[in-house]
């Protein structure tokens, strides 16, 4: 059974993506910092016995300098590294004006430099194994601009430069990058949206459909399956079709 | 030969082999510039020898620079061995 590793994974769309993944034959190690009750309820469903598992992992992703330890001790107990799915992050939302300092340090921090971070260990242990999927969660934000998301809008926006030339970097190995841009997806992370605003959202999408996290989890799956054994330093778009 | 140069030789053959690199003689004045590895060859010998040892000199201090020579690269991993 392949090894993935998804932050974020106890709740919202990193459940969704965990979920999916285990459902696909993975043994999904969801990384967060607490196990939330939506976690616990997806693991007793997942049925003993059948392909794929679900299983968690405290962990706080802010602790950088802890980053090396957890990836050695994740190897330790379960062996080669197939995927890493880098999905855990703030969607701290606000002016830029009157912004915090701090608040702008933390999204910088857990959503740029931890995902960094952790790909840095992840990847070298794929490198030793001979190869891997990295998946990096990106967003439409990246690309297209939203008043409030200034901060969030720069660390996605990294993401996806990162993705690229990691993916640059290690495909010699093996190792294909890519991310994904979710547009507004049903979660905590949007439960902030008023009627008008979510309504909004849905009139300019194609589709006139909000995405749900387990398209989300659709596109996840197949990037780090076969199908898409030659695709990497690419962002698929999943946001019914809101940007296009 | 110490089992840290033997296992650090052994690395640079195989990495050299799957990458479809021709390796010059594994001497210890071998200029590593001159080893036909790039610098993604040495990031995978460095993890794998990690996973070998359980040393990664490179990561513990921010002021090690990176060795010149072969003899340089495998003095570095014993002295940190030993």
């Amino acid at each position: 059974m392949e090894n993935v590793i998804v932050t974020g994974g106890s709740r919202g769309l990193g459940l969704g993506i965990a979920r999916k993944l285990a459902t696909a034959g993975y043994r999904v190690i969801a990384i967060a910092r607490r196990e939330d009750e939506q976690l616990t309820r997806a693991i007793r469903q997942n049925e003993p016995g059948k392909q794929g598992s679900l299983l968690f992992r405290a962990f706080d992703l802010e602790d950088t300098s802890g980053i090396p330890g957890l990836v050695k001790q994740l190897r330790k107990e379960f062996g080669s590294i197939y995927g890493l799915v880098n999905n855990a992050g703030l969607g701290t939302s606000g002016i830029l004006a009157t912004m915090h300092d701090k608040k702008i340090q933390s999204l910088v921090h857990l959503n740029t430099l931890s995902p960094i971070i952790f790909t840095k260990y992840v990847v070298r242990s794929m490198m030793a194994d001979g190869g891997g999927r990295i998946v990096n969660v990106a967003s439409v934000v990246s690309f297209t601009g939203y008043s409030g998301l200034s901060v969030y809008g720069a660390t996605k926006a990294s993401v996806v430069g990162f993705t690229r030339s990691l993916a640059r970097e290690v495909g010699p190995l093996g190792i294909n990058v890519n991310a994904v841009a979710p547009g507004f997806v049903e979660t905590d992370m949007t439960e902030g949206l008023g009627e008008q605003e979510r309504a909004q959202v849905v009139r300019r999408s194609a589709l006139h459909r909000l995405v749900e996290a387990e398209d989300v989890g659709n596109a996840v799956e197949f990037l780090l399956g076969d199908k898409s054994r030659n695709i990497t330093g690419t962002v698929l778009t999943v946001d019914a079709g809101n940007t296009a | 030969m110490s089992s840290v140069r033997s296992r650090i030789l052994s690395q640079f053959r195989s990495v050299a082999k799957e990458q479809n690199k021709e390796l010059p003689p594994l001497s210890d004045d071998l200029v590593l510039l001159d080893s036909e590895l790039d610098s993604l060859c040495f990031a995978v010998i460095v993890a794998r020898l990690e996973d070998e040892l359980g040393i990664d000199p490179f990561s513990a201090s921010e002021d090690i620079e990176f060795p010149v020579t072969l003899g340089d690269f495998v003095k570095i991993y014993e002295d940190v061995a030993t």
